[in-house]
């Protein structure tokens, strides 16, 4: 009797367990199905939500400089997304907060004048920024030596960038070239060329990791910047001679426009549009 | 049927809980503040007023979900009415059935009564009703029964608060299931990455049926993906409860 | 006579603890209880008289040996249709009225709507708790939960009813109104199971008994083979007369304002007692023989073991 109990509580056990298994399989399944569906990001919608830092501030219970990293970790995904229409809107915004949050926080102060100054061509804005980094952190080279070096290269005037490295070369850690600069400044501006030769140097002479990486985020940004004007004005001539754009970088060699096809900091090759001959770099400088 | 009677029963004692009326006060009041939330933002503020509304429905729900089912089974071993109750002529499984049921149908009362309010402040925005808010909220609720479904589970072997915590890391392991497959592609293909792969496919992925992203922007749903997302979430259910009944099933109640 | 219940070298062991200690409670429990009788279960508090009650039910599953009830294996749902069961301390759903309570539990024994009426209004009577009936079960004294519960424990006219401490908590009157019922229930035809360390109740209303011991059925039968009909001591309650004079019959317990408990060890001194209280116009008060009870005969096995 006890024989027959056994046998029946078995039974419904094994469906018990077949269930578990072919549920399992179900839906280990449909999970890989379901990847397969691309879910839109929005994430401009997510602008919105950034109250002003100082509120933040207020509200985050001593958890600023938490709240400071996710927020520039954001920022760094938002702005590499280039399929966001207008995104340097509130770029000023964005990096206020993260600068109200956590005002020691360095690496914000220079990916935001980065941005300002190479993608957003803002150069007031990169000033504003690297000037907020200089008030707060007032012992820091980079500073005022990011803002000399945006005052030569883009706005060309020697004056301000003179101001910047003369506060730059007293401060400690100041690479040698700093004074040099402050010195250059009086009489040329920079050219991509000596741009590259001083982010060398700086790179050369870092004592550190972080100022080595900084250094050569600069240099790639440099080198993409003359790579990808000589490329365009080799399109732009093989264009004029066969009233077309070509196909690929590849044909500029062949037809001789190009003695050999430039490759970027990290070797990878740069990116062309044969719709519209636009050629960019692959990698985001700042992201690399 | 048993597990109608049972269902009844557990509807009736879970209502009266007085924590789903504390809960449903927080979700309201989120709700309504953020009326005032949209005042801080610049653009669209119909926009925050969904996206917060429909983020509160769902955290509120899913707390319900856990607060009132890891109590539910606990408390009746505890304070031993299950005595009388498994004594009765009933199996085990239509015990743990019963109270699923009845637990889905206060959470369906409860999704109702904030779905109202949300539904009036938008309305009162936008002057239009916008149905696939609710398509949304549809699926906010399916969100709902696979945690009510964790937290019986849970609770047919372990006390209120640990059953509490399993339930509370499953919504949260459910939500961030991509950060582990990111971690799991920097692995190097072997034996580990397989399991781990194999882990990842089994963890629940409640992202599934986060539509609130594309109903707020009006953006395209597939209908394939929804069919295949109530799919996943039914076996899922399925799978879970087939668990607690097997476990609940081989209790000695002491 | 039928048999209902066959209990039959059921074991059970737990183990509890952070390091799990294994701890027998049931070493091999065997009884039968038969059709028609009142029978008692009883046993010092962790005999592991509870736990069998609970394996009886499907509470607990047993390690080995079985359990049937009219010849059925006792998981049956045509078993447990037919069987009410009382836990000890029952607690109740909080929320819900006493009618709620027994209407809910009618429902899972399919009963219509009219004869659920009938009966919970029958059984509130039975238990004397209509007028409580449509108070919250929280509301409920513990004396009314047990009452509440034993009706639970009949709602499907159960012909097996198993009753685990019954009368714990409730007052003298209460207790005499419980056996009251249980004997009713007897005498309609159904079968009980009483278990509890009160041996003064089931001396009165059982006819059979099991003791169990450490988890081992010691002793079974019928009490009336159990119980030696044998007069241990007689007692006589005097008055009018000095102590004295009533040494040579036996012990005298106590004296207080002239009277005098006196205790005959042998039964041929009684009469001879009795005949001297009166020559010497002494007061019989009282004349009590008494035999074996139940709590002595608890007390040798215990003892024994």
């Amino acid at each position: 009797m006890s024989r027959r109990r056994i046998g029946d509580k078995g039974l419904s056990t094994l469906f018990l367990v077949t269930l578990l298994i072919v549920s399992a399989a179900g839906l280990m399944g449909l999970k890989l199905k379901l990847e397969g569906f691309s879910r839109a990001q929005v994430p401009e919608s997510s602008i919105i939500y950034i109250p002003s830092g100082k509120s933040m501030r207020l509200t985050s219970f001593g958890y600023q400089s938490v709240l400071a990293d996710m927020l520039y970790l954001w920022a760094i995904q938002y702005y590499s997304d280039t399929g966001i229409a207008d995104r340097y809107r509130n770029l000023d915004r964005i990096f206020t907060a993260i600068a109200e949050l956590d005002p020691h926080y360095e690496d914000p102060y220079l990916t935001g004048a980065l941005i300002a100054a190479y993608e957003a061509r803002d150069l007031d804005l990169a000033f504003k920024i690297l000037g907020r980094g200089m008030e707060k952190n007032p012992g820091e080279w980079l500073f005022p030596f990011e803002a000399g070096h945006y005052a030569l290269l883009f706005k060309k005037d020697y004056d301000l960038a003179r101001k910047y490295f003369e506060r730059a070369m007293n401060l400690p850690g100041a690479p040698v070239i700093t004074r040099r600069l402050y010195a250059d400044a009086a009489f040329r501006t920079l050219d991509l060329d000596a741009a590259w030769k001083t982010w060398l140097n700086v790179y050369q002479t870092a004592p550190d990791e972080r100022i080595k990486k900084i250094a050569s985020n600069h240099l790639y940004q440099v080198k993409a910047a003359i790579d990808t004007a000589r490329i365009t004005a080799a399109v732009r001539d093989f264009k004029g001679r066969f009233h077309r754009l070509p196909m690929n970088l590849g044909q500029l060699v062949k037809s001789g426009f190009l003695p050999e096809l430039p490759r970027d900091l990290d070797g990878q090759d740069y990116l062309y549009d044969s719709q519209s001959g636009e050629v960019k770099s692959a990698t985001i400088p700042w992201k690399r | 049927m048993r597990i109608r009677v049972i269902a009844f029963n557990t509807f009736k004692e879970a209502i009266r809980d007085r924590i789903l009326y504390l809960l449903l006060f927080f979700a309201g009041t989120s709700i309504l503040l953020s009326r005032i939330l949209a005042l801080l933002t610049v653009g669209d503020r119909v926009k925050i007023i969904k996206d917060v509304g429909l983020a509160s429905i769902s955290l509120f729900g899913a707390l319900m979900a856990i607060l009132i089912g890891t109590g539910l089974v606990y408390k009746e071993i505890d304070k031993k009415t299950i005595f009388t109750l498994m004594s009765k002529p009933l199996h085990r499984y239509e015990f743990v059935l019963g109270k699923f049921f009845g637990l889905v149908l206060t959470l369906f009362l409860m999704l109702a009564a904030m779905s109202l309010i949300f539904m009036a402040l938008v309305f009162l925005h936008t002057w239009r009703f916008e149905p696939q808010l609710l398509l949304a909220i549809a699926f906010i609720f399916f969100e709902f029964v696979l945690i009510t479904a964790a937290a019986i589970l849970f609770s047919c072997f372990s006390t209120p608060i640990l059953s509490a915590l399993f339930s509370l890391s499953f919504y949260i392991i459910g939500h961030f299931s991509w950060s582990l497959e990111t971690l799991l592609r920097k692995l190097r293909p072997g034996p580990t990455r397989v399991l781990g792969q194999a882990l990842y496919t089994l963890i629940p992925d409640l992202e599934n049926f986060n539509f609130k992203t594309e109903v707020v922007h009006g953006l395209p749903l597939p209908a394939g993906m929804l069919a295949y997302s109530l799919l996943y979430g039914t076996l899922y259910t399925l799978f879970i409860l087939t668990l607690a009944v097997i476990i609940f099933r081989k209790r000695d109640f002491l | 006579m039928a048999t209902v219940l066959k209990v039959d070298n059921v074991r059970k062991s737990f183990s509890l603890g952070l390091i799990p200690k294994k701890k027998e409670i049931l070493k091999g429990i065997s009884f039968e209880v038969a059709q028609g009788e009142i029978f008692g279960y009883l046993g010092p508090n962790g005999a592991g008289k509870t736990t069998t009650l609970k394996c009886v039910l499907g509470l607990i599953y047993p390690d080995a040996g079985t359990i049937e009830l009219w010849g059925m294996p006792h998981l049956a749902l045509k078993a447990k249709a037919r069987v009410g069961f009382l836990p000890e301390n029952p607690y109740f759903y909080d929320y819900l009225t006493g009618e709620e309570f027994l209407d809910f539990y009618g429902q899972l024994f399919s009963l219509s709507r009219t004869d659920r009426r009938e009966r919970v209004a029958g059984l509130l009577k039975l238990v004397d708790m209509t007028r409580a009936a449509g108070l919250q079960l929280r509301k409920y004294s513990r004396g009314m939960l047990q009452r509440i519960g034993l009706a639970q424990a009949l709602i499907n006219n159960p012909s097996f009813v198993a009753l685990d401490e019954p009368m714990g908590g409730l007052d003298p009157l209460g207790r005499k109104e419980f056996r009251d019922i249980i004997v009713r229930l007897r005498d309609e035809g159904k079968t009980v199971l009483l278990s509890s360390h009160i041996l003064q109740d089931i001396e009165m209303i059982c006819t059979r008994v099991a003791i169990v011991l450490e988890g081992r059925v010691v002793s079974q039968g019928a009490l009336r083979d159990l119980i030696s009909q044998k007069i241990l001591f007689t007692e006589v309650e005097v008055a009018g007369l000095p102590e004295s004079e009533l040494h040579s019959f036996g012990d005298c317990l106590s004296a207080s304002s002239g009277r005098t408990l006196l205790k005959i060890h042998r039964e041929d001194l009684v009469d001879g007692a009795l005949s001297h209280i009166l020559s010497r116009r002494g007061k019989v008060l009282s004349l009590i023989p008494r035999t074996q009870t139940l709590e002595d005969l608890f007390v040798d096995i215990v003892k024994k073991e």
